[in-house]
């Protein structure tokens, strides 16, 4: 009987436990768009879809496919965010247009490091 | 029997409780972006609920924006600007946080003997790096009589900010986002937050420690990137330490196969050839930023001379693509790839 106690008890704690351990990487497997400084959209990363969106510049198409993403269409002057290209994770971001695309929680890149230096 | 039977799944779920409270028992980590100061800021918190983590953040967010407000050389409403139209007219009354980095900027100015000068401004912006826009060098010449940080008069009493000659400009670009990094470090640690990461752009400050005890880690990227993976050049472990680089891959074009960068030489006008990138540690941000563009434009002789009389460290790759490393980062620095 304690043994059965013993196991439920745990049982309960390692259901909790994994709540416990989705909570601590909120934005580990999506896609936020930020607009103008405040949270916009929040995709999955493994759903297929293009998202149009519209700021000082005019029209901005977001496209998510096969994991990655890439700002496909801007009309801002230096067109840096299309020529970020498709990222896995990490930041897009078009200051004109005041658009932030974080993937996969931000600025994690590759090995594991926790923010990069450039 | 029971016991047996029992022993492996009852071992299973004590090893997911364990692991879920080595990531939740010391607090979880929490990471949010937004564009401000015309870059993208990444805060990165270590908290115990996602509520104060939130708040902390957005108090951080708003302490950057607003110094970025007081030094946004293209705002005519910021305090910059009214100095530089006030240029060779009068001193201009400034709030603390300007006043505090513009005497920083003095300060490194002296150290690295002007080779960073926060009056760099009447040169730098005759350069268009997204449009390939070289300015002629008569151009360049005519406007050198207008860089010099010692015509910069800094009045601690009266907080007030003067330069002397008409068509002088400060532009703060290569201090600020360091400063702004250790002004939104000093909000979070105000917000009860014990450890997390500010990143201004590249411009890194780190504090405390992950929640599995260990320092944050920190890519420096690799100025030679030929492909996605071989984006970072070394990591290096933090805490309570900032880290900044400058490198002549950030903002170039090619032209004639000559690279034209922004790290320009104060004394010429012109890129400085000696470096491919520099990255600079020590513990505030304000001083890493300023110092990896003075270490950047002095080379690696005189760079790494600097840093030894500072008592800093960095990691600088030479124009042929050599590694000078300081020997403080013994043990916390790790190269990965070729540069």
């Amino acid at each position: 009987m304690a043994d059965r106690l013993l196991f439920l008890v745990l049982l309960i704690g390692s259901v909790a436990g994994i709540f416990i351990a989705r909570d601590a990487l909120p934005q580990a497997t999506g896609v936020v768009i930020d607009v103008a400084g405040k949270p916009a959209y929040n995709f999955p990363i493994d759903v297929n879809r293009t998202v149009t969106l519209h700021g000082p510049y005019g029209k901005m198409v977001v496209e998510i496919r096969d994991r990655k993403v890439r700002m496909k269409e801007a009309h801002c002057p230096n067109l840096l965010c299309v020529k970020e290209g498709w990222i896995s994770k990490g930041v897009i971001v078009c200051l004109p247009n005041k658009v932030v695309i974080t993937v996969g929680g931000g600025t994690a890149g590759p090995k594991g490091v926790d923010a990069i230096t450039r | 029997m029971n016991r047996k039977r029992l022993f492996f799944p009852a071992l299973f779920c004590l090893s997911v409780v364990l692991l879920s409270s080595c990531s939740g028992g010391n607090g979880s980590v929490y990471r949010q972006s937004k564009a401000l100061m015309d870059t993208y800021v990444t805060v990165t918190v270590v908290s115990p609920s996602k509520d104060k983590a939130e708040r902390a953040v957005q108090d951080a967010f708003s302490t950057i924006e607003r110094f970025g407000d007081l030094i946004n050389f293209f705002s005519d409403r910021s305090e910059l600007s009214k100095i530089n139209r006030n240029a060779g007219i009068a001193p201009v009354k400034v709030s603390a946080p300007t006043l505090d980095v513009v005497e920083k900027s003095l300060y490194v100015a002296r150290e690295s003997e002007g080779a960073f000068d926060p009056t760099i401004g009447p040169e730098i912006h005759m350069w268009d790096f997204h449009k390939k826009i070289k300015p002629s060098d008569s151009d360049i010449r005519e406007k050198l009589p207008l860089v010099d940080y010692r015509n910069v008069v800094v009045d601690k009493k009266n907080s007030t900010v003067f330069l002397k000659k008409k068509g002088m400009m400060l532009d703060l670009g290569g201090i600020a986002k360091g400063y702004g990094a250790d002004l939104a470090v000093g909000a979070l640690k105000r917000d009860g937050i014990r450890a997390g990461i500010v990143a201004v752009a590249g411009d890194i400050k780190t504090f405390g420690l992950k929640p599995d005890g260990s320092p944050w880690n920190v890519g420096i990227e690799n100025p030679r990137q030929k492909n996605a993976s071989d984006e970072i050049m070394a990591t290096i472990r933090l805490s309570d330490e900032a880290i900044s680089t400058s490198g002549d891959y950030q903002r170039f074009f090619i032209l004639d196969g000559r690279r034209y960068h922004h790290l320009l030489d104060p004394k010429t006008g012109h890129p400085a050839m000696f470096c491919r990138s520099v990255s600079v540690i020590t513990d505030k941000g304000v001083f890493t930023d300023s110092l990896a563009t003075a270490v950047f434009i002095l080379g690696p002789e005189r760079g790494m001379k600097l840093l030894q009389k500072l008592g800093m460290n960095g990691v600088i790759v030479d124009a042929k693509g050599n590694i000078h490393i300081t020997p403080g980062l013994k043990g916390k620095l790790t190269i990965e790839k070729d540069h």
